[in-house]
């Protein structure tokens, strides 16, 4: 299937902030940048669901 | 505690507060005589009374209710630490409420006259030449205070007993304006005024080896950083012809940034996503996403303000 292409709108602020975290080695560019941190996010949300799910059933 | 020097000892009484110069490397002790009393303080920095303790700034790094292992900040664009809680035998102070003010005790009492802490911090700063208008929030000590479900701030009694205190250390000369709260027809002090022991002693070097270490940031700037040092000294507001705006990073401008997202990733947003918040506007919940990202793995400091240096 096809890529959907997102265009965030970013200003140089925000800009900079991402590139001071791409030179720390986080991620090799800005895209880069963007996809690490929807994998992370997102697993992060599918663990708090699980742990939520986990205390619900006790 | 063991071995410090009493520099001066006084008892405030009720309706009273006192203005001391508490240099750096001092600790003033503000102590229950009977219990049961709340005291309202301020202070400034002693050689440039615009730098002053900021309430706002103090419980956005340590919350509503500081206590031992905190410390007094001062506005922006300082921001320095001026005081840090060495000691605090209640653990219960709050930095919500205002000073209580003449105002409140005519509009909600029908006072004339009340004892007030606005009040009393302006007369006792005015033997350093400070007026009313310098007055400002105030660090208020053992007040047991609370945010309801409605978001309203409330106070109720307290529980203190004779000899609890909070010991302030100053990091740097400091006017200090402890005065004894006003209020004996509200919860606060428990429906009684009473006096409070005040005690300023020497810090012994074990007390100097506790505070921690705070950050020096190219920030929080003096005056021989800002465009305008000079203290306006007429009331009114005039409009300088001359002023040019120079606001920092201005213009904002915005930039594209183009992402490619698999199949699998764009599932993965879509189950994220705040669509609650930007509806259809993927690159908007996208954007919020990467910094919410940022935050939970970058940010170290609650709400963005370091207190303390992290090595």
């Amino acid at each position: 299937m096809a890529e959907t292409v997102v265009k965030l709108r970013l200003n140089q602020q925000q800009l900079e902030l991402i590139d001071r975290t791409i030179a720390q080695g986080v991620a090799p560019d800005r895209a880069a940048l963007v996809r690490l941190a929807l994998h992370e996010y997102a697993a992060a949300r599918k663990a708090e669901a699980h742990k939520s799910g986990m205390e619900q059933a006790q | 505690m063991t071995g410090r020097q009493i520099i001066s000892e006084l008892v405030m009484e009720p309706g009273t507060g006192k203005a001391i110069e508490l240099l750096k490397g001092q600790i003033l002790r503000i102590e229950q005589v009977e219990g049961g009393q709340c005291a309202d303080f301020n202070c400034f920095n002693l050689h440039d009374y615009k730098e002053f303790m900021h309430c706002g700034r103090t419980r956005t790094v340590h919350g509503f209710h500081p206590t031992t292992g905190t410390f007094m900040w001062s506005a922006p664009p300082r921001e320095r630490a001026m005081l840090y809680i060495l000691e605090d035998t209640v653990g219960r102070n709050d930095v919500l409420f205002p000073r209580c003010s003449a105002y409140v005790y005519e509009a909600a009492y029908g006072f004339a006259v009340h004892t007030n802490c606005h009040d009393i911090q302006a007369e006792a700063q005015r033997e350093y030449g400070l007026t009313p208008d310098d007055v400002h929030d105030s660090f208020n000590l053992f007040m047991c205070t609370g945010v309801d479900d409605d978001g309203h701030a409330f106070m109720t009694r307290q529980t203190t007993k004779p000899g609890d205190y909070v010991d302030l250390l100053a990091l740097m000369d400091v006017l200090a304006v402890p005065n004894v709260c006003g209020a004996d027809v509200m919860k606060t002090s428990n429906f009684a005024l009473k006096p409070l022991k005040l005690t300023v002693f020497a810090a012994t070097d074990t007390d100097l080896a506790q505070v921690p270490k705070t950050p020096m940031l190219a920030s929080q700037r003096t005056p021989k950083d800002f465009r305008n040092p000079t203290i306006k000294t007429d009331r009114p507001l005039r409009r300088d012809p001359a002023y040019k705006p120079e606001f920092p990073n201005t213009p904002i401008v915005v930039t594209d940034l183009a992402v490619s997202l698999s199949p699998e990733e764009l599932a993965m947003f879509n189950a994220v996503k705040r669509s609650d918040i930007y509806g259809e506007d993927d690159a908007a919940a996208l954007r919020d996403l990467l910094f919410s990202w940022w935050e939970e793995r970058f940010l170290q400091a609650h709400a963005g303000a370091p207190s303390i240096e992290s090595t």
